[in-house]
Parts: structure tokens; C-alpha cells; sequence
């Protein structure tokens, strides 16, 4: 049954005030830009304003617009892949730059450091639960798969996820001695 | 560093919690504005405004054609559409199972009804919200009352000479029966999760669509008895089939390879609405039916006011 005017714009209020911070934090991991983010947030309400009568109830909108919302990332990186490869170029060479002592922001690092050692299917698999709080059935829902496909990636997602960010720990913390000797001042040797 | 450690890390690093999210959420809110209003659509919606301008608006003038292709891409396949095929009925089904079971998450109200030639056999209703249960069976005989049970918090009631009693830990509850809190919550998971779904519309054969007048889809067809009543057991000696929620299959639906007619009714919003199973002769037609209703919106159960502690039946000591 079609809802009046008003109805439907109350139903997109709320939908737009419950679930926006969850596309937003969504798109900004997933659209390769700051700006890609921002379009495809557009895209997925606009889509879901145009389709408001067919949207579900309950927790199941809010999967609903992750499900669009990865399909519309999906076509912005369809049309925009020579832009996407620098920029993950890029990101790429981040790890490389110059590191400070570990602390929690150097921790962040590594994290983000894990997350692009991990293939896109575990990372993306990875955040859906850990940074959008989705369950095995929800990211299911989401990526169009069997509950069960989705409890298996997700398992083998964090075991991955933990493997390779132990691994750039240790690394860092095996370089840190080296790099406080190579700076420590040596007495024995002044001139007289 | 342990697992959790390592987690943790990783949950300090989600953007959510970082400085500048909020604006981020306005500047979406911006971007949301201007798509909607370069759409033209006359009746665009008002979104409350935002309390202050910190992040510019991206330019989304070329968006329109790509939320175009989005929703032409959406519209694909979609249940009923323009006379699907039977892969398409069969992806529709999937998909409803998919966005069915996520749905279902939260909480949800599920009737199961078996009726023979046309009179209530057996029923129950069910209604569940995370981890509390509330199943409220039908009499088995006419000027009974029917049977109660109600999970809430970890603690088991039932209903006894008219009055809720603590029974204790779900776990603790005819284990093993088909009828525990935990076993009525892995039944309803497993059929509004999707498995039974997909199950019966990967074995279906003759599948046919059907537009209700209501804008829901009925996909129909023939599958095997054992994919349905999948569980077996004995009663007075005989092995048995048991259907979801405990229920004995009779006459035909005992036989797992017997072709049973099934029709899975989809809503319009791509909801599964019911499974209906039907078997049978006109001299003794079944019917198992489980309706699902008020997917992520039914209530928490409440404990009973005062329940009476469980009675202590042990032999004195």
C-alpha cells in the first residue's frame, strides 16, 4: 500500500536521523575519497527515497542501505578505476614513511597497516562486524550470502586480521632497540 | 599481545569515535540535500536542518545517472516483476530468505499452525526479542488451557494450576525434547534465517510465481517431505518425522521423499510472510503453516509479576 506524503517523509526523517551516521562511517571505510563517500551516501538515500514503499521495517532498512550502499561504491569503482589504483597506490606506501615511537595513534597505523595486508573480501567482511557492529546474519543480508558463508569469512576474516597485525607489531617492536641505540649519544669518545 | 588485544586496537581505530565524525554525518546530510533537489523531485524530503555548516558540499551533479543505474540494478530480479522466470523466482526466494533472516535478527512473532481437513490440529505462537522467548501453545484438547512458556533474563517460567512458576535455566528444560526455549529459538532462527528457505528453494521443482492482491509474491512448488520435516524420532515405539517446533508429520509428510506442495509467500517489501506445506488426500488434507510477522519489532517479553518459586520435589533430606 502507498503512504501519503506526509507519511513518507516522516518514514525518510527518521530513516535518514537513525541510519545516516551508519552509511557515513560505512562509505568513508569503503569510497575511495572523502568526496566518493559523501556522493554515494547521497546515492543511497536518494535511492531509498525513491524506493521508500518498498523498504523494509526495522533493523532490516538498516541493512538494506548497507546493501545499497556497497552496490553503489561498487559502480562509483567501476567508473572511476584508474583513480581508485592511485589512490591505493598511495595508501600503500604509507606504511613506509617515517615512524614514531609506538603509541596508541602508532597502534592505529599498524592497524590500518593490517587491514590493507588483508584481501578486500576479509577486510570488508572484517569492519561490517567490527567497525559497523553487523551480525553473521546482517552482513549475510548484506553481501548476499548464506548466513553460514558469512560466519565462516568473518572467522577466517579476524584470524587473517590477527595474524598479519601480531606480525607488524613484533616487527615494529624488534626495530624500536635498534632505533634508540642508532640515537643514543656516546660518551666515551669526546674530544679533549 | 593476546586476541582481544588486537581487537581492541582494531575497534579504537573505527572512524565513528574519531574527531570530525558528526561533521562528516552533517556533510552527508548536505550532500543527501543537494542530490535530492538536483533530482527535481517535487516531493523531496525535508531534512531537519543541521546546526551549523562545517564541511562543504561535494559536487553530486553526476550522481543522478548513477543512482539511476542503482535502482534500475535493484529493480532487477526483484519478486514478481514482470513474470520472472523460475532461476529469477528461485534468486527472489534466496534473496527474501537473506534479507528475511536479517530482519528476524532482533526479534519477531512466528504463528505455526497444523490443521487436518481443515480443523486446528496442533499450534503455537511464538515470540522472541534477542534471547527471551515467549511460545503460547494451543490446547491439545478442547477446554484445556493452553501450554506457556516464557524465557526472560536467563530464567525459564511455565504455567502451572494458573499460576507462573520458575522452572530455572533454559538448559535445564526437557533436553533433547525439540520443544526447549532453546530448541524453539534454533527452529525459528533456522527457518527465518534463511537455511529452510534456501533448502526449499534449491530443491523445489515446478516453481511458479504468483502476484497476490496485496502486492506479495506466492512462489510455489513441489519438495521433498525430508527437507522439511528433517528431524527424526520415536513415539510409542515407531520412528517418526518431526517438522519445526516439535510437530509429528504425518501420513505422507512421514516419508522424507515424498513430494509435499509448498508455497513460500513473499511480501512486497521482500519480507518472507509465510511457508505454507500442504500433503494429503481429500480425505485427510494437511496443512503446516508458519507465519512470521513483527520482524525486528516485537516487543520484549515482560517476567511474571510474582512467580511462584519452583516446588522442591526431591526426596527430603
Amino acid at each position: 500500500m502507498r503512504q501519503s506524503e506526509s507519511e513518507r517523509t516522516r518514514r525518510f526523517d527518521a530513516l535518514f536521523a537513525a541510519y545516516s551516521p551508519d552509511i557515513v562511517a560505512y562509505c568513508g571505510w569503503r569510497a575511495p575519497s572523502a568526496s566518493d563517500a559523501q556522493d554515494a551516501v547521497a546515492d543511497v538515500f536518494l535511492t531509498a527515497w525513491r524506493r521508500l514503499d518498498q523498504l523494509p521495517e526495522g533493523d532490516a532498512a538498516r541493512v538494506w542501505l548497507y546493501a545499497t550502499a556497497r552496490r553503489v561504491i561498487a559502480n562509483q569503482r567501476r567508473s572511476s578505476r584508474r583513480r581508485v589504483a592511485l589512490q591505493e597506490r598511495l595508501a600503500l606506501e604509507a606504511p613506509s614513511r617515517p615512524q614514531e615511537p609506538l603509541s596508541p595513534n602508532r597502534k592505529e597505523t599498524l592497524v590500518h597497516a593490517a587491514l590493507r595486508g588483508l584481501g578486500p573480501r576479509d577486510r570488508e567482511v572484517l569492519l561490517l562486524a567490527e567497525w559497523e557492529g553487523l551480525s553473521p546474519a546482517q552482513i549475510a543480508a548484506v553481501l548476499g550470502c548464506l548466513t553460514v558463508t558469512a560466519r565462516g569469512r568473518l572467522h577466517r576474516a579476524r584470524r587473517r586480521f590477527q595474524a598479519v597485525f601480531e606480525a607488524l607489531l613484533a616487527r615494529e617492536e624488534n626495530a624500536q632497540p635498534r632505533r634508540e641505540a642508532a640515537v643514543r649519544p656516546r660518551t666515551t669518545t669526546q674530544a679533549s | 599481545m593476546n586476541k582481544s588485544e588486537s581487537f581492541q586496537a582494531l575497534r579504537r581505530a573505527n572512524p565513528r569515535v574519531k574527531d570530525g565524525f558528526a561533521q562528516s554525518v552533517e556533510a552527508g546530510a548536505d550532500a543527501v540535500r543537494a542530490q535530492i533537489a538536483s533530482a527535481g523531485d517535487a516531493r523531496a524530503p525535508k531534512l531537519r536542518p543541521r546546526r551549523s555548516r562545517l564541511v562543504g558540499v561535494s559536487a553530486a551533479g553526476a550522481s543522478l545517472a548513477a543512482a539511476a543505474a542503482v535502482t534500475a540494478f535493484l529493480t532487477v530480479g526483484s519478486p514478481g516483476g514482470g513474470g520472472p522466470g523460475v532461476e529469477s523466482a528461485v534468486a527472489a526466494v534466496q534473496r527474501a530468505a537473506s534479507l528475511t533472516a536479517a530482519s528476524a535478527e532482533r526479534s519477531g512473532t512466528a504463528v505455526v499452525r497444523i490443521t487436518h481437513n481443515s480443523e486446528v490440529w496442533a499450534g503455537t505462537t511464538v515470540r522472541w526479542h534477542g534471547r527471551d522467548v515467549r511460545s503460547h501453545g494451543l490446547p491439545r484438547r478442547p477446554g484445556r488451557a493452553g501450554s506457556e512458556l516464557l524465557v526472560v533474563d536467563g530464567m525459564v517460567y511455565g504455567v502451572e494450576d494458573g499460576r507462573w512458576v520458575e522452572l530455572g535455566s533454559p538448559e535445564s528444560i526437557d533436553p533433547g525434547s525439540g520443544t526447549t526455549p532453546d530448541e524453539y529459538l534454533a527452529a525459528v532462527r533456522e527457518d527465518i534465517g534463511g537455511v529452510t528457505l534456501r533448502r526449499i528453494a534449491d530443491s523445489v521443482s515446478g516453481l511458479t510465481t504468483r502476484r497476490l492482491d496485496d502486492g506479495s509474491t506466492a512462489y510455489g512448488g513441489t519438495v521433498a517431505a525430508g527437507l522439511i520435516a528433517r528431524e527424526s524420532g520415536f513415539k510409542g515405539g515407531q520412528p517418526i518425522r518431526v517438522f519445526p517446533f516439535g510437530y509429528v508429520a504425518h501420513d505422507e509428510a512421514a516419508n522424507p521423499a515424498a513430494h509435499l506442495d509448498a508455497v513460500i509467500t513473499v511480501g512486497a517489501d521482500g519480507i518472507v510472510r509465510e511457508i505454507a506445506v500442504t500433503w494429503g488426500t481429500s480425505a485427510s488434507a494437511w496443512t503446516y503453516t508458519v507465519t512470521y510477522s513483527r520482524l525486528g519489532a516485537t516487543s520484549a517479553p515482560a517476567a511474571p509479576a510474582n512467580p511462584r518459586p519452583f516446588p522442591d520435589r526431591s526426596p527430603a533430606g
